[in-house]
């Protein structure tokens, strides 16, 4: 049999059928980006079929802006089994109102069970709206979910202290429940090529925004963030070599540049970048050290951080110890190698 | 012109120490602190105060075992406070519909401040509930705001840029942790305001839930069903192979946590 026949005989199986009549249902809102689904938005949908397959519930998808009914396919590849489309002019750019008077209007037509979000911008100020309106409960920034099969309730993982643990939460009695999903947290579903659809299209009824977007924001001064609350640090050290490279590097990551004692007396940085327990504490994200040997004051320094990559020559370094990827080598050829494939 | 501005409390997560393995939280030093972008919105409200003279109200997001929140407020500059009593921790659904009655009380008001998100649960529903219950526009997430001619003007952080947008009075603002730089209390407040001495001691009222909302009706939307610990952190991960094999490995690793 040739992979050609497969492909027929699959793409006959899976043309995806609608139930009529609506109700219920797992509803994911989509975040469309230069014209693009957002990864996100297909995460949860990922998750959403995983959560409607052990409900018995159909997965359905709602896209909103101006020119996104092509964009529906993706929605099906990746698991949805109907999508609905709102493409209206007035939909082009995210105002609260216009994209909320669509949804809520959905919404009461469908009764759905479980609705998401991504927590991006727009799932942020829609999520809570529509909560508050439709007497549902809301869980934000979801990185796992599970399911109480009993009372058909989503139990959902939400990160405290920014990922320190994670508290499960759930909405037991008021429906819908609406949820707002991490990027990144899930993993991106398998795009099934033989997955495709007819979106319905709704009707939209435009409405005035109440915030309006007056321009770019001429003369705000953003916030310097201090090193010590910076969530990407990277860091040089004597062995560091050419400091130009870590310079670099720190922009491509788009992150702090400081350095240790010796980053210091070669004259690299400033007395307020000295990362050091006598200098600067930090707790960032991520903490790159550049041919930092790591002596005790600097690892104790960067006790906070939450993952820590260290370059160093000398296999005995210290920074060793505390890191939790260690690379040995000489970062002037280490550090040129990760600025190509980062970039 | 009235702001109120609302303001909770946050375990300090310097005092605390989470052990994975163990599956356990240790507090160590139990010491509250305010919500870091409670104090941002405080700092914002109090700029619009000394720009237009308006009239600062605090008031608390959540419900408060005490009231050292609102005072610490009180001494940082605002002109009232009101300790909303609650005898039951209520999630933000719940707590929309008393704070909803607490500005009916107050005789409304024109701008609504509060943080984007709690340092703990990382949670900014607060805000966009109120903005629905009330049925005003809504700005979140922002990194300034000022009032001017009736209008709220304030700087988004929108696809890779900073924007102005403006929207009509009243409004709920939520503003971003870290936007403003928080000035500190008045000493002399301070201590006034918890010797109970002077004119900043009396603006502290104490309101009960029961008086405002029927207490029935708040049923928490939310429940806790546990909590759950991320795999111990395996350290010291040496990468093998040639420089190539090495950068690509950590730039995926790097990938993964940015």
């Amino acid at each position: 049999m040739d992979a050609s026949f497969l492909d027929l005989l699959m793409a006959q199986q899976e043309e995806v059928a609608e139930a009529e009549g609506g109700g219920g249902g797992i509803w994911v809102v989509a975040d469309v980006v230069d014209g693009q689904v957002a990864p996100v938005t297909l995460e949860a949908i990922g998750a959403a079929r995983t959560l409607a397959d052990a409900l018995g519930a159909y997965v359905y998808g709602v896209l909103l802006g101006d020119g996104v009914t092509d964009l529906a396919q993706p929605l099906y590849q990746a698991g949805a089994d109907g999508v609905r489309v709102a493409d209206h002019p007035s939909l082009a750019s995210f105002g609260v109102e216009p994209y909320l008077k669509v949804l809520a209007d959905l919404f009461e037509a469908e009764k759905p069970e479980v609705v998401m979000f991504g927590a991006t911008p727009q799932g942020e100020e829609l999520a809570p709206r529509l909560a508050q309106r439709m007497g549902g409960g809301l869980i934000e920034h979801v990185t796992a979910v599970t399911l109480d099969e009993a009372t058909r309730t989503v139990q959902a993982s939400v990160p405290i202290y920014g990922g320190e643990f994670f508290e499960i939460l759930a909405c037991p009695e008021a429906r819908p429940q609406f949820l707002t999903i991490e990027p990144g947290a899930f993993p991106e579903p398998f795009m099934d090529p033989h997955r495709k659809g007819e979106p319905k299209t709704l009707e939209v009824e435009p409405v005035e925004p109440a915030v309006r977007v007056v321009g770019p924001a001429e003369g705000f001064e953003p916030p310097v963030v201090p090193l010590s609350q910076a969530p990407v640090i990277v860091a040089a050290g004597r062995q560091a070599g050419d400091f130009e490279l870590v310079k670099r590097l720190a922009e491509a990551l788009g992150a702090q540049v400081a350095g240790d004692r010796g980053a210091r007396d070669a004259g690299w940085i400033g007395p307020d970048r000295i990362v050091d327990v006598r200098g600067v504490t930090v707790a960032p994200k991520v903490y790159i050290a550049v041919g930092i040997r790591g002596d005790t004051f600097h690892n104790a320094a960067i006790e906070g951080a939450g993952f820590i990559l260290a370059i160093h020559p000398d296999a005995d370094a210290p920074i060793f110890q505390v890191a939790d990827l260690c690379i040995e080598g000489d970062p002037k050829e280490v550090v040129p190698a990760l600025l190509e494939v980062l970039s | 012109m009235r702001v109120i501005v609302l303001m909770g409390r946050v375990l300090d997560p310097r005092g605390i120490v989470v052990n994975r393995r163990r599956g356990r939280i240790f507090v160590n030093v139990e010491e509250y602190i305010i919500q870091p972008a409670d104090r941002c919105a405080l700092e914002v409200a109090l700029r619009v105060k000394d720009a237009t003279g308006a009239e600062v109200v605090a008031l608390p997001r959540g419900p408060l075992p005490d009231d050292d929140v609102l005072r610490q407020a009180l001494a940082t500059g605002a002109d009232r406070a009101i300790y909303l009593t609650a005898d039951k921790p209520y999630d933000d659904g719940a707590w929309t519909k008393v704070l909803v009655a607490a500005v009916e009380r107050l005789g409304g008001a024109d701008l609504i401040l509060t943080g984007a998100t709690t340092l703990d649960t990382g949670q900014g529903q607060l805000g966009p509930r109120l903005a629905e219950a009330l049925g005003w526009p809504q700005v979140v997430d922002a990194w300034s705001a000022e009032v001017a001619d009736g209008k709220v003007r304030a700087v988004l952080h929108r696809g890779g840029e900073y924007v102005a947008v403006e929207a009509n009075l009243p409004a709920v603002v939520t503003v971003q942790p870290g936007a403003v730089k928080p000035r500190y209390p008045d000493g002399v407040r301070l201590i006034n305001v918890y010797r109970g001495v002077g004119e900043v001691a009396e603006a502290l009222e104490t309101w009960p839930v029961a008086d405002l909302v029927e207490v029935e009706s708040l049923k928490p939307l939310l429940e806790r069903r546990g909590q759950d610990f991320p795999p111990e952190r395996e350290r010291s991960v040496r990468l093998t192979g040639t420089v190539e094999e090495m950068a690509r490995a950590a730039a995926d690793a790097l990938r993964e946590r940015l």
